[in-house]
């Protein structure tokens, strides 16, 4: 994701060079010195960008709905596409997850699995895992899993399958709600650049 | 569960100079709200969980800690002061002269799930301005809150100004249903207003698609008379065109008085429709990620409690202007003036203690040694 949303910066004339990426430093800035770019963990640029230590960032649709930050989300930047899904073994439930009181999810994800079956009004019980999840069915940990699926590769080569897609994903651009308007001209702009870099 | 080993999640200890700093924030604020004849009212800690809803709405009152009387009736902590002012107005102070000009400052408890980062206490500094349905009061209540900030040297805060008839007539043009509506104040708030146009495209296909496409992009990110300007070439329905020219007068005269800077008109703001009726604002001040306050105009509250009655007012965190002042600066006001004299006390209490009672007359600070 990180080489993509760079690509789509530079086409939008944020360029960060080679020799800063290739450093170690976690705040690298662009060529230009305009921009300053923090380098985290997925998961965390919504935190980053809520509390307001980054005015903007790039994350994934499904990081964002999992963490549930309060921050604006102007722009879909289109790449990192995948699916968030219901995985499991088809033969042990159906598609029918009425037939247990209570369904074991593992997942990533516990936020987004809970309101997706609490919708669909089946009680889960949800096993929090972090890597690995494809395992979670095989050995009996889990009726069923709810992970990102890229091409389904994973799944299909440890017996699972896609039972319902939950959402699709993809990046966007996320920014805070005070810099949108502490900072309204310069967050104005970016949104603009990236805007007309993505119509390209 | 051990008192000793947890501490409840939200609660705050506050002491030394963050202490001061926080009296020191309020007696600023609560002069400035008195400077415009604001007078200060003191509200119960708790009330009947019933006049929460009633004065918020049943969601918000949700997010009460509440309990029950001795004799069953649920009472709940108070989640926010002007339900308690609202109530108060409309009926004890029903036969004084309007308008009634009413300041507040106290802790709020409110269970704020999911975003755990908010603490569950949090003290509100406020006013109410009750009675006046002119735009006058809407302008009065902005400059309250602007010479807050600027009292205590924020001169960097940027108040946003909205209006929930710009939202209400959008939907009421399109012949939105309760679900259409939720969709298209969602995608409005996040900013996304690709989405917001491909909405737009498919519930308002006869509009023009240069008119969407400037609509889009209106909600996007707040400006200057830049936005008032834009609106009322893109609006096509009376009600948002109404709203757009009140934000416009209220606009201009900020500007006229020198606030121009310190004022953005953000037409994609689409929160508290349930509540508000007409202006809306929310209030940021540098290095805080979230806004530190709002308001704007509910003219439907009072009548929950007695006869309906135009209002508008606004609340600021305390903690969102103490968190803007940096603790570190020596210079500060907020910090005690005169150090601590200190007199020992030797043996001899009868001198120890006059000589402290005749510095204490002098209105100096002093400090008892036992040595």
């Amino acid at each position: 994701m990180q080489d993509d949303a760079l690509a789509l910066f530079a086409r939008a004339g944020i360029i960060v060079a080679e020799s800063e990426l290739n450093s170690r430093k976690l705040v690298i800035n662009s060529a230009d010195g305009r921009y300053s770019f923090v380098l985290v963990k997925p998961g965390d640029v919504p935190t980053y960008v809520e509390y307001g230590v980054a005015d903007a960032g790039v994350c994934g649709r499904d990081v964002l709905m999992e963490s549930r930050a309060d921050v604006h989300e102007p722009l879909d930047l289109k790449f990192g596409q995948c699916k968030i899904a219901v995985a499991g073994k088809r033969e042990v439930l159906g598609e029918d997850y009425n037939l247990l009181a209570t369904v074991r999810v593992g997942t990533k994800y516990p936020r987004i699995a809970t309101d997706y079956f609490h919708a669909k009004g089946v009680p889960i019980e949800v096993i929090a895992l972090s890597g690995s999840v494809e395992l979670a069915p095989l050995l009996g940990l889990s009726d069923r899993i709810v992970d990102l699926v890229e091409t389904g590769q994973t799944l299909r080569e440890n017996g699972l399958e896609v039972i319902d897609v939950i959402t699709e994903s993809t990046a966007r651009l996320i920014v805070n709600r005070a810099s949108l308007h502490l900072k309204r001209v310069e967050v104005g702009a970016l949104i603009a650049k990236l805007t007309e870099a993505l119509s390209q | 569960m051990s008192s000793l080993t947890k501490i409840p999640a939200g609660v705050q200890y506050f002491f030394d100079d963050e202490v001061k700093l926080r009296r020191y924030v309020e007696q600023q604020a609560m002069k400035v709200f008195a400077g415009w004849s604001y007078d200060e009212i003191i509200l119960p800690m708790f009330d009947y969980h019933d006049l929460f809803a009633r004065g918020m709405g049943e969601e918000k009152a949700e997010r009460t800690y509440r309990f029950v009387d001795r004799d069953g009736a649920l009472l709940a902590l108070r989640p926010e002061l002007t339900s308690l002012v609202a109530r108060t107005v409309a009926t004890r102070f029903i036969k004084r002269e309007r308008p009634v000009r009413l300041c507040y400052s106290g802790e709020v408890f409110r269970y704020d799930e999911p975003t755990e980062r908010a603490a569950r206490e949090f003290h509100q500094l406020g006013v109410e301005h009750i009675g006046e349905p002119d735009i006058v009061a809407d302008i009065e209540v902005l400059l309250v809150a602007a010479e807050v900030l600027t009292a205590l040297g924020l001169d960097g805060f940027r108040i946003a100004l909205s209006h929930v008839d710009f939202f209400n007539g959008v939907a009421e043009f399109l012949k939105l249903d309760g679900a259409e509506r939720a969709r298209l104040r969602e995608l409005i708030d996040r900013r996304n207003s690709i989405a917001v146009e491909e909405f737009l495209q498919a519930r308002a296909a006869s509009v023009e698609q240069s008119r969407r496409a400037d609509f889009s992009r209106l909600i996007q990110i707040a400006g200057k008379q830049d936005v008032i300007r834009r609106a009322l070439e893109i609006l096509i329905n009376e009600r948002s065109r109404a709203a757009v020219e009140h934000l416009d007068k209220i606009y201009s005269t900020l500007v006229s008085l020198g606030l121009g800077e310190n004022f953005d008109v953000d037409l994609g703001d689409a929160g508290g429709l349930e509540y508000y009726t007409g202006l809306t604002f929310k209030i940021y001040v540098p290095d805080c990620g979230a806004e530190i306050g709002g308001g704007g105009r509910y003219d439907n509250l009072i009548a929950n409690f007695g006869k309906p009655e135009p209002a508008v007012g606004f609340s600021i965190a305390l903690d969102g202007l103490v968190g803007a002042i940096p603790l570190g600066d020596e210079t500060q006001r907020w910090r005690n003036a005169n150090e601590a004299q200190a007199i020992s006390f030797n043996g001899d209490p009868e001198r120890a203690f006059n000589q402290a009672r005749e510095m204490r007359k002098q209105g100096k600070q002093v400090k008892i040694s036992a040595k």
